[in-house]
């Protein structure tokens, strides 16, 4: 008996047990984290979890938001992909938005944030407060659309005329040829957000002796001090502003609407996102909607895997 | 080259031949086009050059007033009138008060609110002359009438003699209905002086004053409380009575009568309606005095009470300035303002009614009357607690009138009793104060008032001292406002700055112009100061007149660089005079104090203490977590067996409240349906998750007529037209018989079909209930017109029905009406174009001076397609296959396409502008848009150019008939809001009573005047109710446009994919403006891709739909 007693108190060895046995005594070691967890977890599973189960669900019915849905298999999926041509359209769209807006966000953010360190604190924190305001100011977006206006009053068009270049305004936003450029500038000029906060954030924690020892190794130059030390160090941060360049650059759809109308014109700026509005909004197929968003939940899940092993090579 | 003889005759025949057929075809023409409510050039012409009474008085300043011939007043022979009808005896007995002695009612005359009355009139030699007009007039209530005051246009010879003369108005006296005074004097309770404020359940305030000698007076004032004890909105009610008016100004430029220059000779006088009918008895012209002169200065007028003292036990009477006796606008009523603890009365968790003014009692001619008595003879002074928080760093002024004892006109008309009465001034300060009615220089203002003599107090909103110098403003803005336009003309929008124009040379007078409005300016400025010291309001001039300075003394380039900063001060300036011109404050009570009284009895506190204030305002932060905001308004609750239904409606809280009063009122529709309505403003976007969670309301209010249809086909809206089939038998009965509704003797309700006899002991109430083709008008479902008694247009129904199914009752409906600047057009000479080809034909003409015409892309589309004679849908008449394909490549609709694509790249009508703005600054004399919401926008906006532009019915086009003929059409395309009943309602009958009785002409023109009467001439309704126009507060004139375009709308029927149309229609659009791409191509290349969305949302409805270029079984068998 005593023996059992001695079997049962001594700690658990990861090696003994099966995998799942050994997760369940863990959670009941650190049961106060996981309490203190439960609010939050609870929350995330209704709000996120499940529904992006329900819209998996959702996505092979026929649901239109005010009748009972009836089960249509992969129909959805099917009419997707091989009938709509919008689809590929904004699949396409969003793809050269995705390329272009997300790595080049990404690298600003890091690059600003990096000649931003090299500031004295109190200048830093002035500098750093006009490259985030764009972000936080809300809809400041908007701007632009005063700047482009398609008046011949507008700002840019009044300019031009000024200077001979052109003689009848331009449709900035209603015109196919400038939509997505356009458009593209607008999300950069938004995107130095929370991702270049958090750089700068880990710029700061770095510790500075590690550069001394690496002077001491034989680092050459600031790049190389960058690539070996800086950027291996704060990989945390990276993660997550690659995660959230991920997100906003697919998710990009609000600021659209808001300076070229829904949908814009010849779908030119027409995304994924706002496929999905299209048919979830005003055309009331929801399953049809949700099939489109669990696309581009594939889509993004499988970005963020790809940025997932690409930040791993970082300082190597 | 010589041309042979026979050359020439050839010439010669063609060419009178080619003339001809233009004379013949522009006859012809002439012909078939109806006469639009648009004005003639001659009458913009009259309009534009009209001189102001300003000019018109200094033609006349040598004129003789007719008195200095000695002769009477010269009295105008009522009965030889044209165009008007004498009082019928069965009207005269009708009318309250009508039969009244002092006024000649027997031979008064019934003008009608479109009646254009004129009457004949002899001067003699002797008497030629100037002179007042006066008449007296009667303010009968009719079915033409509604909320506004009665307008006028004066003629003499058949001509308007000065601007100001085109409108007159007329006031009627208005009274709140609810609100009861009783005053009682109680001997027996000596207190020291205080004002209480009791709150009694029944819904009456009671004001206790106690006063200096023992006396108390208890004033109880019954104002409607809901159920949490906040106040309603008094019901206010138009009081028919009989007065004297002298023809006077409305604007607050001048104070004296106006004086009428009167030859001698045979003349006519026309009285032509603006707005409401009225009864005239008697028309004289006075002979014109110096009213200045006739008007006491306040030093001649005390010195006429010099011998008067101070009462001997006189009494501070408190006035509670929210109970007006009597108001010039059905607009001036109570409101309320917890911003003082100081302010009677104040609760911290209710809002009730305290203080008088603000938005709804500011603009000039406005006034609230209070009768009063003092119980001793002697001479007494007014003070008022009152708050001037608008006009910074300025004054605003009111006059105070008389009537009553010596005061006023013997008919108890009121005056001011000295000159400087037309100025009482109230200084700014952001906080409340309290001080004697004063002119603003120390002097208070000292009355004698009789013992037991009724007085009542004017106090009139006026510009007072400052209206000079406003009138000089006005006049400098049209002045630089046509150097503006003048210096436009030669540039264009976009000056180039580095281009010399050679202002100098080319147009000197302008340049001299600007400097003349820069030191005028400047001049105002100063003047200002003198009077209310600098702050931001002589800025804004300041700031003007050094740019139009600048910009006149140098004429190289700066004029061109800053033509835009020019632009944007014009607008600057209109709001500046705006501000100015509205006198707003908040009253909370007047005193009228005997002289000798201290300034503890005399004054209330103006703020209250420290620790009172700082309580009230703790009481309230707290109580506002328990404000019941969905009870707002509510009288009753309901109990569990009353009826109740649930109505939504996303407007804004003015809108909910209104219709909060109007259900509750009495009489009307709780109170004789016996249901009881939970009403719920909420957002937009609520109605479809809430049917989703089956947590949606009975009635919808105000939904869009494609959302209608959305939702009906999807089953969550309800048919109301009778044959619905997801509806049983019975239940589609409701909406097909007539019902009355009984009040039991008890205070049940029972309703029963009209064929039904009630057997109980109560009486019928005033609601019936009709089936749904009376709602309407006429008979829908099977397509039979619409006779003359129709309460909504067939293009409004079609859009609320489906496949013969109507789910909705139109509630609102917009269209597209044509505005024009009558100014700029008759500087240019141009008559208002009737159709899209005499419109293009004056675009070469403004577009030389740099003007162009405004009109959204997207409802020039629909409304052409509409004019040209084509159809959104093929097979309109196919019941199973209308809506299954688009008709948009069809030649009318392709041609109509083609030509709205012309209008914006060949013809460069601008695609995105600011209509409002370029309007206003005349840039754009011509904009088409939906009527209410441009007039709303522009009456407020642009006050600058009232009375300058009017609104008339689209250009139109001509079309083909089928039998070949051409046929002019101008329809505009009608869009809806609709009140639905939602799919789980489940007292069918109480949602259809409902919505029937809110969709109602007396309901809906209730509503429009009430929304007028809160929120001021910016808030016209666009009701669907055709008839409901009628009452509604439009001119004539304006009315009369309104219903001309009624009469011709068209709509697109929403069917299953109607989203698509717009979005490809817009594209091909673009495609055509921004790429020069061909128009007809373009659309043309989209009709498969919309006819698919068609095909697969039928599909998905189970309705029979078309393979492309597959036709119905109908045509094919035609065929």
């Amino acid at each position: 008996m005593s023996q059992t007693n001695a079997e049962i108190n001594r700690p658990v060895k990861r090696s003994e047990v099966s995998k799942l046995r050994w997760t369940w005594e863990e959670m009941k070691n650190n049961k106060t984290a996981y309490f203190m967890l439960a609010p939050f977890f609870l929350l995330f599973i209704i709000f996120t979890i499940l529904p992006v189960f329900l819209s998996m669900i959702l996505s092979l019915t026929d649901f239109n938001m005010l009748e009972m849905p009836s089960f249509k298999g992969i129909t959805n999926y099917t009419r997707l992909f091989l009938e709509d041509d919008i689809f590929l359209l904004a699949c396409q769209n969003t793809l050269i938005f995705a390329a272009i807006t997300g790595p080049v966000s990404y690298l600003l953010s890091l690059l600003i944030a990096w000649f931003i360190n090299e500031l004295p604190p109190k200048i830093r924190a002035v500098v750093t407060l006009i490259f985030y305001a764009p972000s936080i100011s809300g809809q400041v977006y908007l701007i632009w659309k005063t700047l482009f206006s398609s008046d011949s009053y507008g700002w840019v068009n009044a300019t031009l005329i000024d200077l001979g270049v052109i003689s009848e305004p331009i449709l900035w936003f209603e015109n196919a040829d400038y939509v997505m450029p356009l458009c593209i500038v607008v999300a950069l000029w938004t995107s130095l957000g929370t991702a270049f906060l958090s750089f700068i954030a880990g710029f700061q924690t770095i510790d500075r002796s590690m550069y001394e020892a690496a002077a001491v190794d034989g680092i050459k130059n600031r790049w190389q001090e960058l690539w070996y030390i800086t950027l291996p160090t704060m990989r945390p941060q990276l993660m997550f502003g690659a995660v959230l360049a991920i997100t906003n650059s697919f998710g990009f759809g609000a600021v659209v609407d808001a300076l070229c109308g829904f949908p814009s014109v010849d779908y030119a700026a027409h995304t994924i996102m706002h496929h999905l509005n299209d048919y979830g909004g005003q055309r009331y197929e929801v399953g049809y909607a949700s099939a489109i968003a669990v696309v581009l939940f594939v889509i993004m899940f499988a970005s963020n895997i790809i940025i997932k092993k690409a930040l791993s090579k970082v300082g190597e | 080259m010589k041309k042979s003889l026979f050359q020439k005759v050839i010439c010669f025949v063609l060419s009178v031949a080619t003339l001809f057929s233009v004379v013949a075809f522009a006859a012809s023409a002439g012909d078939l086009k109806p006469d639009t409510t648009a004005a003639t050039l001659e009458e913009m012409k009259s309009v534009v050059g009209m001189t102001s009474y300003s000019d018109y008085l200094e033609a006349y300043q040598n004129a003789e007033s007719g008195s200095a011939y000695g002769s009477d007043a010269i009295v105008v022979p009522l009965d030889a009138v044209t165009g008007a009808e004498k009082v019928s005896e069965s009207e005269a007995n009708s009318w309250v008060d009508f039969k009244n002695p002092n006024y000649d009612y027997e031979n008064a005359v019934y003008l009608s609110a479109t009646s254009k009355a004129t009457w004949t009139f002899q001067v003699d030699e002797s008497m030629k002359g100037l002179y007042f007009i006066k008449i007296e007039y009667y303010t009968c209530q009719t079915s033409e009438s509604s909320i506004s005051s009665i307008e006028r246009k004066l003629l003499i010879d058949e001509k308007i003699p000065f601007s100001e003369a085109g409108h007159l108005n007329f006031n009627k006296n208005w009274k709140t209905k609810t609100v009861e005074k009783v005053e009682t004097t109680d001997t027996t309770e000596p207190d020291n002086y205080s004002v209480k404020y009791e709150t009694k359940d029944d819904g009456y305030y009671k004001i206790v004053t106690d006063i200096k000698g023992g006396k108390k007076t208890v004033t109880t004032h019954k104002i409607s409380q809901d159920i949490n004890g906040n106040s309603m909105a008094p019901e206010i009610a138009q009081t028919a009575s009989w007065g004297t008016y002298y023809c006077q100004d409305t604007t607050g430029y001048y104070d004296s009568y106006f004086k009428f220059y009167i030859l001698n000779g045979t003349h006519t006088l026309t009285l032509e309606a603006e707005r409401e009918p009225m009864v005239v008895s008697s028309i004289e012209l006075v002979p014109a005095t110096n009213t200045e002169e006739s008007i006491p200065t306040y030093a001649e007028f005390k010195e006429k009470y010099k011998d008067k003292t101070a009462p001997q036990n006189g009494t501070v009477t408190v006035i509670e300035a929210e109970f007006p006796d009597i108001v010039s606008d059905s607009s001036v009523y109570a409101t309320n303002d917890n911003t003082s603890a100081g302010t009677y009365p104040i609760s911290s968790k209710a809002q009730l009614y305290n203080v008088i003014g603000e938005n709804s009692y500011k603009t000039v001619g406005q006034w609230a009357a209070y009768k009063f008595k003092v119980n001793e003879s002697g001479m007494y002074k007014f003070s008022m607690r009152y708050k001037q928080d608008a006009l910074q760093g300025m004054y605003i002024c009111r006059c105070i009138k008389l009537a009553g004892g010596d005061y006023g006109l013997a008919d108890g008309t009121p005056s001011a009793p000295f000159l400087e009465a037309y100025n009482a001034q109230f200084n700014y300060d952001k906080d409340w104060q309290s001080d004697y009615i004063s002119d603003g220089n120390g002097n208070e203002f000292e009355f004698y008032f009789e013992k037991g003599v009724e007085y009542t107090v004017y106090l009139e909103c006026s510009l007072g001292s400052l209206k000079e110098l406003i009138k000089r403003v006005e006049d400098s803005l049209d002045s630089i406002n046509d150097c503006y336009l003048k210096i436009l003309q030669l540039t264009g929008n976009d000056p180039d700055e580095y281009r010399d124009y050679k202002f100098l040379d080319v147009m000197p007078e302008v340049l001299y112009e600007l400097l003349n409005q820069a030191i005028e300016l400047d001049n105002v400025k100063k003047e200002f100061e003198k009077l209310c010291g600098t702050g931001s309001h002589t800025t804004t001039l300041e700031t003007i007149a050094i740019l139009l300075d600048k910009m006149g003394s140098d004429d190289g380039f700066y004029i061109a660089a800053n033509m835009s900063t020019l632009k944007s001060y014009l607008g600057t300036l209109g709001t500046w005079i705006n501000n100015s011109k509205s006198s707003s404050m908040v009253v909370d009570s007047i005193s009228v104090s005997p002289v000798d009284a201290s300034d503890k009895e005399a004054l209330k506190r103006a703020k209250p203490n420290l620790f009172k204030s700082l309580w009230h305002e703790v009481k309230s932060f707290f109580y506002s977590f328990f404000t019941e905001y969905d009870q707002m308004g509510l009288t009753t609750l309901p109990t569990e067996d009353t009826k109740t239904i649930d109505v939504w409606l996303a407007t804004g809280r003015d809108q909910s409240q209104i219709w909060r009063t109007m259900i509750d009122a009495k009489d009307s529709f709780t109170d004789s349906t016996g249901t009881a309505v939970t009403l719920k403003l909420v957002t937009g976007g609520t109605l479809l998750p809430s049917i989703l969670s089956g947590k949606g309301p009975d009635v919808y209010m105000g939904l869009g007529s494609s959302d209608v249809i959305n939702y009906a086909i999807r089953d969550a809206v309800l048919g109301i037209s009778g044959n619905d089939k997801r509806l049983t038998e019975t239940e589609n009965e409701i909406f097909s018989s007539n019902y009355y509704t009984y009040k039991n003797a008890d205070g049940t309700y029972v309703t029963l079909k009209a064929s039904e006899t009630y057997t109980g002991d109560g009486v019928k109430t005033a609601f019936n209930t009709k089936c749904f083709d009376d709602v309407i008008g006429f008979d829908i479902k099977n397509g039979i017109q619409p006779g003359d008694d129709y309460n909504f247009v067939e293009a409004a129904m079609d859009t609320v029905t489906l496949l013969d199914v109507t789910y909705g009752i139109p509630q609102t409906m917009g269209f597209s009406m044509m505005f024009y600047r009558m100014d700029v057009l008759a500087e240019l000479g141009e008559e208002v174009p009737e159709s899209w080809d005499e419109l293009l034909s004056i675009l070469p003409v403004l577009q030389t001076n740099n003007m162009s015409i405004g009109v959204n892309y997207i409802a020039a589309i629909d409304f052409m397609i509409y004019q040209k004679g084509g159809n959104m849908w093929k097979y309109p008449n196919d019941p199973d296959y209308q809506g299954a394909k688009i008709d948009l490549d069809s030649n009318v609709a392709l041609e109509a396409f083609d030509y709205v694509c012309r209008l914006y790249s060949d013809y460069s009508f601008p695609v995105s502008y600011d209509a409002a703005n370029r309007f206003r600054t005349g840039e754009m004399p011509i904009i088409i848009g939906d009527y209410a919401s441009i007039y709303n926008q522009l009456v407020v906006y642009a006050t600058e150019i009232e009375g300058l532009w009017e609104f008339t019915s689209l250009p139109g086009s001509w079309r083909e008939k089928e039998d070949g003929t051409k046929e002019f059409n101008y329809d505009s395309l009608a869009g809806i809001g609709a009140a639905v009943i939602l799919h789980g309602c489940d007292d069918l009958l109480s949602a259809w009573q409902y919505v029937q009785w809110e969709t109602s002409a007396d309901i809906q023109a209730n509503y429009g005047n009430k929304m007028v009467a809160l929120i001021g001439p910016s808030a016209k309704y666009e009701s669907a109710n055709v008839k409901a126009l009628e009452n509604l507060s439009w001119t004539a004139s304006e009315k009369a446009a309104i219903k001309e375009q009624m009469a011709h709308l068209s709509s697109i029927v929403n069917y299953p994919g109607s989203y698509i149309i717009n979005r490809y229609t817009k594209f091909a659009f673009l495609a055509a403006v921004n790429d020069g791409a061909n128009a007809v191509d373009a659309l043309k290349g989209y009709i498969d891709t919309i006819n698919a969305e068609i095909k697969r949302k039928r599909e998905e409805f189970d309705l029979p739909t078309l393979e492309p270029g597959e036709e119905p079984p109908s045509v094919t068998a035609a065929s």
